[in-house]
């Protein structure tokens, strides 16, 4: 049958769909959250990976810092979630609506959230130290068939970060607010006459992208670690999903999250860890140059 | 002759709208009582949209007095104008195209008070727009103008609003259809509703206004019933095509 190496080479593969799998998961979660956002907005947020910290050391505070335990990790979301829910929201409110008031203040949203980028990185710093910082499993231990051996963790990530997205998905479909977020991002002047209050949909938004980026922090700061810089990595991932997958297209940065998961594993395994950016950067251009409109956005 | 006294239901009194630098509107004053359907005529860029939409709150720059329900409104946001029963519908259908004609109809009912009536008003306005019943299932980006223009007014009525600012109902639309959405106006002026609405030239409008504005350059330049504007030689020639 198969020599001892090949077997070997399939557990390996079998590893690296495993990790694609669940970094393409995190990824799609985090860039379902900001195409949100540039679709209802049409204004980007530079600041987007600095509440992927923001989640991750929120979740330490409250495991390392003040000894939470209850409920283990359910416990954890529920309090931090809420807590990016209020962060994005008055941030939206205090920082960016004011903007939204004055010319060509897409560009000036850029720039104030790469301000506050800085603010954050450096806030970190002072706050938690350079060091980086790890949270603990959330489900220890692995589940083996025959030689297989799938870490539960992993499981886990993938299972919870499909979870977020189903969920966004159906409150976007199902609730009245859901709708509402649809309609501005469609037509903004229609939602306006027939009553919807834009700013508040538009501040929601806002802090729904800070709750799914803070999971993702959550969820990925389990398994890699998060260091007061680590914003700028996943700033760099959402928007290259982002834009692979078409700005403003949900579906689109869905897919795109995957493919985007399983290039970094297999490129990882290939060449080594540190030239997953690079391809990141390759395919960014050639994203670029050949389909600028992304794999599923709506023209150029 | 008994005295009936009947409503102001909007009164617009020295109204100023300006875009950027230009002078849109200038002192302009209407008065709509419960019940009537007021037309607004006059030539393509005077200044009839911008009314409308400074009635509705969709105009940033204005000065002067709006009254509904003797309330004052000026200024006020769009979201608390629409619940407090005054509905914009747009020229250009400001529908939400990605969404199903039934999306869109239950979006017109977003206003809080509003969302008691929804059921109500689908019945309602299904009833008055058979052809969307069937079509309730189809995205609106693939409607025809006409369906489109219709599924405009059935949005506006789910607002539940007492108020209705119609802007050119009938433009681009061929004289069958003109025709079918005038009469659905009538009957819904007939069902209570207060209309204020604003054509170009239209020969058929006599029949459906009870009083006439014109405006030219911003400005008021005729106010009367229908009678009045039939026996104006100007306004014949000129606005109703006679």
């Amino acid at each position: 049958m198969f020599s001892e190496d090949t077997i070997l080479l399939l557990y390996e593969i079998t590893d690296v769909i495993i990790a694609g799998l669940s970094m393409g998961s995190v990824y799609a979660l985090m860039a379902v959250g900001m195409t949100l956002v540039y679709g209802v907005t049409k204004a980007f947020n530079f600041a987007y990976g600095d509440f992927f910290n923001m989640g991750g050391y929120f979740a330490w505070i409250l495991i390392f810092g003040l000894g939470f335990q209850f409920m283990g990790y359910l416990g954890v979301l529920i309090i931090v979630m809420p807590l990016m829910f209020a962060v994005g929201y008055a941030l939206e409110k205090l920082m960016i609506a004011p903007l939204r008031k004055r010319e060509d203040w897409e560009n000036k949203v850029m720039m104030l959230t790469l301000g506050l980028a800085l603010f954050l990185t450096s806030l970190y710093t002072v706050v938690f130290g350079v060091r980086m910082k790890s949270l603990p499993p959330i489900w220890e231990g692995t589940l083996e068939i025959g030689q297989l051996v799938f870490a539960y963790q992993d499981i886990m990530i993938f299972v919870l970060s499909l979870g977020g997205i189903g969920l966004l998905g159906w409150m976007l479909n199902n609730t009245r607010i859901g709708m509402a977020v649809q309609a501005v991002a469609q037509n903004p002047v229609g939602a306006k006459i027939v009553g919807i209050p834009k700013e508040r949909i538009f501040a929601s938004t806002f802090a729904i992208s800070t709750v799914m980026v803070g999971f993702g922090g959550i969820l990925l700061s389990q398994k890699y670690f998060i260091n007061p810089m680590s914003g700028g990595t996943i700033m760099i991932k959402a928007w290259v999903v982002t834009a692979f997958g078409g700005m403003g297209s949900i579906r689109g940065g869905l897919y795109a999250a995957f493919i985007i998961g399983m290039m970094e594993a297999l490129v990882g395994w290939v060449f080594g860890l540190s030239y997953g950016i690079i391809a990141l950067f390759i395919l960014l251009i050639a994203t670029l140059v050949f389909r600028p409109q992304g794999l599923m956005g709506k023209g150029g | 002759m008994p005295v009936i006294w009947v409503m102001i239901m909007l009164s617009v009194r020295n109204l100023n709208a300006y875009y950027g630098e230009s002078h849109v509107l200038r002192d302009v004053a209407v008065s709509v009582k419960q019940g009537e359907v007021v037309v607004m005529l006059g030539p393509n860029g005077h200044g009839k949209s911008t009314l409308l939409k400074s009635i509705c709150g969709l105009v940033d720059q204005i000065t002067g007095r709006i009254n509904y329900k003797e309330e004052p409104i000026t200024g006020m946001a769009t979201e608390n104008i629409v619940n407090l029963g005054l509905i914009y519908i747009a020229e250009n259908r400001e529908l939400f195209p990605h969404m199903t004609v039934l999306e869109n109809l239950k979006l017109g009912a977003y206003a809080k008070n509003a969302r008691p009536h929804e059921k109500g008003n689908l019945e309602w306005v299904f009833d008055l727009f058979p052809r969307l019943v069937e079509r309730r299932k189809q995205l609106a980006s693939t409607m025809s103008g006409g369906e489109a223009r219709m599924l405009a007014v059935a949005r506006g009525l789910m607002s539940n609003a007492d108020f209705l600012c119609i802007d050119e109902p009938s433009l681009g639309l061929q004289p069958s259809l003109r025709h079918e959405i005038f009469s659905i106006i009538k009957q819904i002026s007939k069902e209570g509703k207060t209309v204020l609405l604003v054509e170009q030239n239209i020969p058929q409008i006599t029949e459906l206004a009870d009083r006439i504005y014109v405006m030219e350059e911003g400005q008021i330049s005729f106010e009367g019933d229908k009678d009045e504007a039939l026996g104006n030689e100007h306004l014949r020639e000129i606005f109703l095509g006679m």
